[in-house]
């Protein structure tokens, strides 16, 4: 019993983080087809401006965790404007956003290494404390990871179901062509679109520096973890990417109880290649007609 | 001259003239990097043929590196073979482990390959760093079977201080490693001109008839995904007997993408691409020497600055001054038709 619980609230707690940056990842692929590999720069990114924000600015942590967001997306938003923009619809331009991103997120990372040194700090917006269920012990900063993750994921939910920019960003996701023959201002919803990503990357940066500790490479396992999120969704697939981040966050606390932790990356990946043998399009991918 | 025979005589100055280095250029250090250089290049040459020909955006390249090198090593040390044994055993090895790699990638479109051979790389990584089990016993302290943390060492060499003497043994790798380089050109230029870049030309200009006529994207992409494994192997083996340590470092990300911005700014797909590229890089890295907080930082930027205003790289950019040339000269209205 003690272990189920245990199981459960360290899955739980790895689902929620994995969901954001899940989610972030395929609000972009969706909308502009494009891989973003600067995703784990962008977790440090948010991980160290929460920490200069309340460290060295001395914010309390609700205003700490703004200026985070609001820093990632404004890093989102000049990636897109500086970099992706002059990118879309050349030739191979699927590949070499991939490539310029990776580019991108060496620069950030190497940028925050020379800022802030390559030793790891402590996140001072951890919360210590927490409580009992039965025998099993569980940290109030899990707790509110779950709950601040959820809270996000309803709030992203309602802007892309209500809000004229969700419409825009869901029709462009649909048919791009259709959508700016409708009038939608294409460029500005992507840009939006990275803004969006770019903020709630930075969120689950905070999240993620809480539980491990601030290193320029923090971001790197995190984000290929939500590539195999992704993955197991079906790119672009943002409620799938959703749930797809709890099952495997509760599956990789499951494999690190029951075989060690130093087999839980290694039986994601299996995982992740059976299913795409099973479906090539993911869990929940649409199953599409390509032409050639 | 065709553009074959024209590639295969610049080959063959460039030979002599590699040939002819060692004798000229003052210093051990030199050389050292030279042959660091030929190995890299040998690896790209043949990341090149996996994604700028065949088109296979996989990052598995250093994965099979090291796959190739761990074999090589561990065959001298648990086998006991001479390393020079040990070499084609570990090619083939990278062989057996870059299939595996394709028939779990391969029928995947463009991005999910990349992820998924980035994460291979990362879970063979993970899964040595973290190998604490002991294997063999060496005295009182327990060896791990992958080396673990400490890496592999003490496999044996390629004997080239015993041949040549302490004075002339770096000639020894250097030359070797320059044979692998050849040998890897060779056969990815046989690819290029041969009809496996015919098939993969087909397949890029007009997919449906190819395919109608039988040219199978999934064949070809595996067959030049496990044959450009052996060379990259080799170079991995040939790595681990001139170091005489092999070590989960080459599994880190910034080898890997020092090799992708080498591959990049060369020029995806172009013949010569690989070799330029590798030149410029380490050119590039060598004149950071003094500032090594900016060497990852540099290779980022040089990637994104390529893939923006040079996404053919320097071979590509130079190729087209050279066309514009031949133009202005040209009638007005004439073509000039050119194979890369």
């Amino acid at each position: 019993m003690d272990t189920t619980t245990q199981i459960i609230i360290s899955g739980l707690t790895l689902g929620a983080m994995y969901a954001i940056s899940t989610v972030s990842l395929s609000l972009i692929w969706g909308a502009l087809n494009v891989l973003n590999m600067a995703q784990g720069a962008l977790l440090t990114l948010g991980g160290y401006a929460a920490y200069t924000a309340s460290a060295a600015l001395g914010l309390n942590a609700p205003l700490a965790i703004l200026a985070t967001v609001v820093a990632g997306g404004l890093f989102g938003i000049a990636m897109y404007a500086l970099v992706v923009r002059h990118m879309l619809d050349r030739e191979g331009f699927e590949v070499n956003v991939i490539i310029a991103t990776i580019g991108i997120g060496m620069v950030l990372e190497a940028g925050l290494q020379k800022l802030y040194g390559a030793y790891p700090i402590r996140q001072p917006l951890t919360v210590e404390g927490g409580f009992f269920i039965g025998n099993v012990y569980v940290p109030f900063n899990s707790v509110i990871i779950v709950l601040t993750s959820a809270a996000l994921m309803l709030a992203l939910a309602a802007v892309l179901a209500r809000t004229r920019m969700g419409r825009a960003i869901r029709a462009i996701s649909q048919n791009r062509d259709a959508a700016r023959l409708m009038g939608v201002p294409v460029e500005l919803v992507y840009a939006q679109v990275f803004a969006l990503a770019g903020g709630l990357s930075a969120a689950s940066g905070i999240m993620l520096s809480t539980i491990t500790t601030l290193a320029p490479t923090m971001g790197y396992d995190p984000m290929l973890k939500a590539f195999i999120i992704c993955v197991v969704a079906g790119l672009g697939n943002v409620m799938g990417a959703l749930y797809a981040a709890f099952l495997l966050g509760l599956f990789e606390s499951t494999v690190q109880f029951a075989l060690g932790v130093r087999f839980a990356f290694i039986s994601m990946l299996l995982l992740v290649i059976i299913v795409l043998i099973w479906r090539p399009h993911g869990l929940f991918g649409r199953t599409r007609v390509t032409k050639l | 001259m065709s553009a074959a025979q024209r590639n295969v005589v610049a080959g063959l100055v460039l030979l002599a003239i590699a040939i002819a280095l060692p004798f000229v250029l003052p210093g051990r250090y030199v050389i050292g990097q030279l042959t660091l250089f030929f190995i890299w290049a040998t690896v790209v040459t043949q990341w090149n043929l996996v994604f700028g020909v065949a088109g296979i955006f996989s990052l598995a390249q250093m994965a099979i590196f090291a796959f190739g090198g761990y074999a090589t090593a561990m065959v001298g040390l648990y086998g006991g073979w001479n390393l020079w044994l040990a070499l084609p055993v570990g090619a083939l090895a990278a062989v057996v482990f870059s299939l595996v790699v394709g028939l779990a990638c391969l029928r995947l479109k463009g991005p999910y390959v990349a992820l998924l051979t980035l994460a291979i790389a990362q879970g063979m990584y993970l899964l040595i760093i973290t190998d604490t089990a002991c294997f063999t016993m060496e005295g009182v302290t327990c060896r791990n079977f992958t080396g673990g943390t400490r890496g592999l060492a003490k496999y044996g060499d390629f004997g080239f201080r015993e041949w040549l003497g302490y004075s002339y043994m770096a000639f020894g790798d250097y030359y070797l490693a320059l044979g692998v380089l050849v040998l890897a050109t060779a056969f990815s230029m046989f690819l290029m001109f041969g009809p496996i870049g015919a098939a993969f030309q087909a397949l890029r200009d007009s997919p449906e008839y190819a395919m109608a006529r039988g040219v199978s994207r999934f064949k070809f992409q595996m067959l030049v995904f496990a044959s450009s494994a052996f060379f990259t192997g080799l170079a991995g083996g040939v790595f681990a007997g001139y170091y005489k340590v092999m070590g989960a470092n080459t599994l880190y990300l910034s080898p890997l993408l020092f090799l992708l911005a080498m591959m990049v700014v060369g020029g995806l797909g172009r013949t010569w691409g690989p070799l330029v590229g590798a030149a410029a890089l380490m050119l590039a890295d060598e004149a950071l020497k003094d500032f090594p907080e900016y060497r990852f930082m540099g290779v980022g930027a040089a990637l994104v600055l390529f893939v923006m205003l040079w996404p053919r790289g320097i071979v590509g950019a130079v190729e087209a001054i050279g066309q514009r040339l031949q133009k202005r000269r040209s009638e007005p209205g004439g073509t000039s038709i050119r194979q890369h």
